[in-house]
């Protein structure tokens, strides 16, 4: 029995409906009025054109609305990156790892936005959370990932559910660069319901909102994103001489995907170094070669940033920040030992 | 004997804490209110009485509400404060008329001239048992034997020597009320009506070319409690709505603890601190809307609702010691902040340094092997370090000993900041171990 053509027609259209809402295709996307140009050509766009040039969605999300780690392999796995807007969620296992979860998320935020931060980073939690973990201490956040105090403002609330009140008002005030919200445990005020508004504003307000969990159970939550975050062992400083044995290097971060839109389990390593993410596998099959190893094998290392010598220059003016290429003159490597 | 007169102890404590909540409550007539003795209060109604529809009005206003609340009281208005106590202690209660004051007191005994019981009774040994009897009593020789206080209070009750009232309270910069016939006890109503109090307050600010840093919602219950609401502002704000906003967040976080009762019949929005406002003027060219001013009502909004320490900014300090390094504040930081230390530190540091159980270094002076921390047993795998960092001895007692610090990983990654504190073989102390952050 021949189904009439229009009515054929109209199954294929919502067909293809339904596939473009779950992000199985790819479909050329006009750009949005207000997003400026260079924003889509900094997140490597397949189609680099001028101007109004059509994007591509992918997995549901525009692709400049995505940042890419740096790991190719990971990087497809996520559906193309880490979505710049929107509420992700970052796990560690306990209490002790929320120092690899903050620096994970402060090395996502510098890799989001690290250009263009204009607004301060927000940075919430409960009192008692930073009683446990330890407060953010702003020296090392300025060295390490280059984000000085003058763009940091922290907001400590008694309860969970003050913490995200907190967080929603940020958003809606639209007034900050990235909004960190870090809460230990299982609370029951962070549900579907919490974090459905948390991402809501968030997408509103055109904001990454991190959610750090340290010591949580993977709940229903509406975030599409969520990662696990542990320390990995680091490897030794890179001199000009070679590495330094017996040195402690740059950050380590291991990750595995606990969900995500594409549902493709996978895991990496990625090292935090110069302003950028560099894959790595694990210290185990580490061969000693500076240069990371390729991850599929078909792709050359990612090149090192530039080195500037400008030491000690950092901070020498207040409030003046530095473009991020400086800060590798005085990042981990050549301070060594 | 009365069988039914129930005997209480004597609580001045309790009494004084009535009457200074009697006297908030009188900051609905007007805001100079003083405290008299142990029962009485001073009203400074010049220019209020007015608002209630003249003297005799207010007066019999002030009784009856009293009376409601169960309180017997006797009040009196007159010129000076002297004539006005002596009026309502002894004279029944009444209007004074300007210069009736000396007709007042001349018939009443010498205590309604707030003299000392000993003063009192050695004027009486000597014949002068009324006031108008000192009136006419020459004063050179009443102020010799019994001291100038006598004259002056004469004087001070007739007007001749101004005698000032000084208030409980600082009197509001500007403030503006309503009241209700009809009682309120809704905390949504009082949210609603903030704006409208504060729409009254805009026009006063914009003539005064202010902005209000420091305001105060006064709730003012039927049964005579006021409860007092107050927020801070960080920049000087005028529009009603932000106001608004500010309350709303503060009568979230306070709701649970206002007791509404009967209602509320007078709501008050009073500006105790103002500064000058200056009008900023937008950047034609700017291509995006400057989001500063959001920033700063966001802060102030999440310090109304959850206490001022709430927004912190990072102050560095110029110091050796990581804990005293970068300090949080609630203030932006001022001038030229202090260079950062160019060495790696921690991501996280402990408020305070948490004791570590170390069984003993490889080398006397190096890193540890194995350590114990919060009860868990760490294999250190790398380390990095010593680096010393000296006790300021310009600022503690000297009781501190120079620490040790090491970057130190485990073997599960994790990289923590350890510090060892004294040194091994050191004559007067063992040393210590403490973890004091943890790097990412």
């Amino acid at each position: 029995m021949a189904q009439p053509a229009t009515a054929r027609e109209q199954l294929f259209a919502l067909r293809r409906q339904i596939a473009r809402i779950e992000g199985r295709i790819e479909i050329p996307l006009e750009a949005p009025p207000g997003r400026p140009a260079q924003a889509c050509a900094a997140a490597g766009l397949e189609d680099r054109q001028e101007v109004g040039a059509t994007l591509l969605r992918r997995g549901g999300v525009a692709a400049s609305d995505l940042a890419p780690l740096g790991a190719p392999a990971f990087d497809r796995a996520l559906g193309g990156g880490v979505p710049r807007l929107g509420l992700t969620e970052i796990h560690a296992a306990a209490m002790r790892d929320a120092a690899a979860t903050s620096g994970f998320a402060l090395a996502l935020v510098m890799l989001m936005l690290g250009d263009r931060l204009a607004n301060p980073v927000l940075w919430i939690a409960t009192g008692d959370f930073w009683r446990e973990t330890g407060r953010p201490h702003a020296p090392g956040v300025a060295g390490r990932y280059g984000l000085v105090p003058e763009n940091l403002l922290f907001a400590a609330a008694p309860r969970p559910v003050d913490a995200l009140w907190v967080a929603e008002e940020a958003a809606a005030a639209g007034a900050f660069a990235a909004i960190l919200v870090e809460i230990g445990g299982n609370p029951r005020d962070l549900d579907l319901t919490a974090t459905r508004r948390l991402h809501r504003r968030a997408l509103l307000a055109g904001q990454p909102i991190l959610l750090l969990r340290a010591a949580a159970q993977p709940t229903p939550t509406a975030a599409p994103l969520r990662l696990a975050v542990s320390s990995a062992p680091s490897t030794p400083r890179r001199t000009l001489s070679g590495p330094l044995a017996g040195s402690i290097g740059p950050p380590a971060f291991h990750l595995a995907i606990g969900k995500s839109r594409t549902a493709i389990p996978a895991t990496v390593t990625l090292e935090w170094s110069h302003g950028a993410f560099q894959e790595r596998p694990p210290r185990a099959a580490f061969s000693g070669a500076v240069a990371p190893l390729p991850a599929d094998g078909t792709d050359d290392a990612p090149a090192f940033r530039q080195i500037v010598a400008f030491a000690g220059a950092r901070h020498a003016a207040a409030g003046v920040q530095p473009p991020r290429e400086q800060y590798a003159a005085g990042d981990g490597a050549r301070r060594a030992g | 004997m009365q069988p039914l007169i129930e005997i209480l102890e004597e609580d001045p404590a309790a009494d004084r804490a009535m009457l200074e909540a009697i006297a908030d409550w009188c900051d609905r007539y007007t805001p100079l209110v003083a405290l008299d003795g142990d029962d009485g209060l001073f009203l400074d109604i010049t220019g209020c009485a007015h608002l209630f529809g003249g003297e005799q009005a207010m007066l019999d206003d002030v009784l009856a509400r009293f009376g409601q609340q169960g309180f017997d009281a006797r009040g009196a208005v007159a010129s000076t404060p002297g004539a006005a106590w002596a009026a309502a202690r002894h004279a029944n209660g009444r209007i004074v008329e300007p210069g009736g004051e000396a007709e007042l007191i001349a018939p009443l005994p010498l205590v309604a001239l707030r003299l000392e019981a000993g003063v009192a009774s050695g004027l009486e040994s000597v014949g002068l048992r009324v006031a108008g009897a000192l009136m006419s009593a020459p004063r050179a020789p009443l102020a010799r034997r019994f001291g100038r206080t006598v004259t002056l209070r004469l004087d001070q009750a007739l007007g001749l020597v101004p005698e000032p009232v000084s208030p409980r309270l600082c009197p509001p910069l500007l403030s503006v009320e309503r009241r209700f016939f009809d009682p309120i006890s809704l905390i949504s109503d009082i949210e609603e009506l903030t704006p409208a109090l504060a729409r009254q307050l805009q026009g006063d600010l914009e003539r005064r070319g202010e902005g209000a840093r420091h305001l105060e919602l006064q709730l003012f219950r039927v049964d005579g409690e006021v409860s007092r609401i107050a927020v801070l502002s960080s920049q000087p704000l005028r529009d009603p709505r932000l106001l608004g906003r500010l309350f709303r967040e503060k009568l979230a976080a306070v709701s649970t603890s206002i007791d509404p009762g009967y209602g509320f019949d007078l709501v008050r929005l009073a500006v105790l601190a103002a500064s000058p406002f200056d009008a900023t003027q937008a950047r034609l060219d700017a291509t995006e809307p400057d989001k500063s001013g959001d920033m700063t009502l966001f802060a102030d909004r999440v310090r109304a609702r959850l206490g001022v320490h709430a927004i912190a900014r990072v102050r560095p300090v110029a110091s050796h010691l990581p804990e005293r390094a970068a300090t949080l504040c609630a203030a932006p930081a001022i001038g030229v902040a202090p260079s950062m230390p160019d060495r790696e530190r921690p991501l996280r540091l402990l408020e305070q340094a948490e004791a570590v159980d170390v069984a003993a270094a490889e080398i006397p002076d190096g890193p540890p092997g194995r350590f114990r921390w919060r009860n868990v047993s760490y294999q250190v795998v790398g380390a990095e370090g010593p680096e010393r960092i000296e006790p300021e001895w310009w600022r503690a007692a000297g009781a501190e000993r120079p620490r040790d610090y090491f970057r130190v990983e485990d073997d599960a990654g994790r990289r923590f900041w350890l510090y060892r504190e004294g040194r091994y073989g050191a004559p007067d102390a063992a040393p210590r171990w403490y973890m004091q952050g943890m790097f990412a």
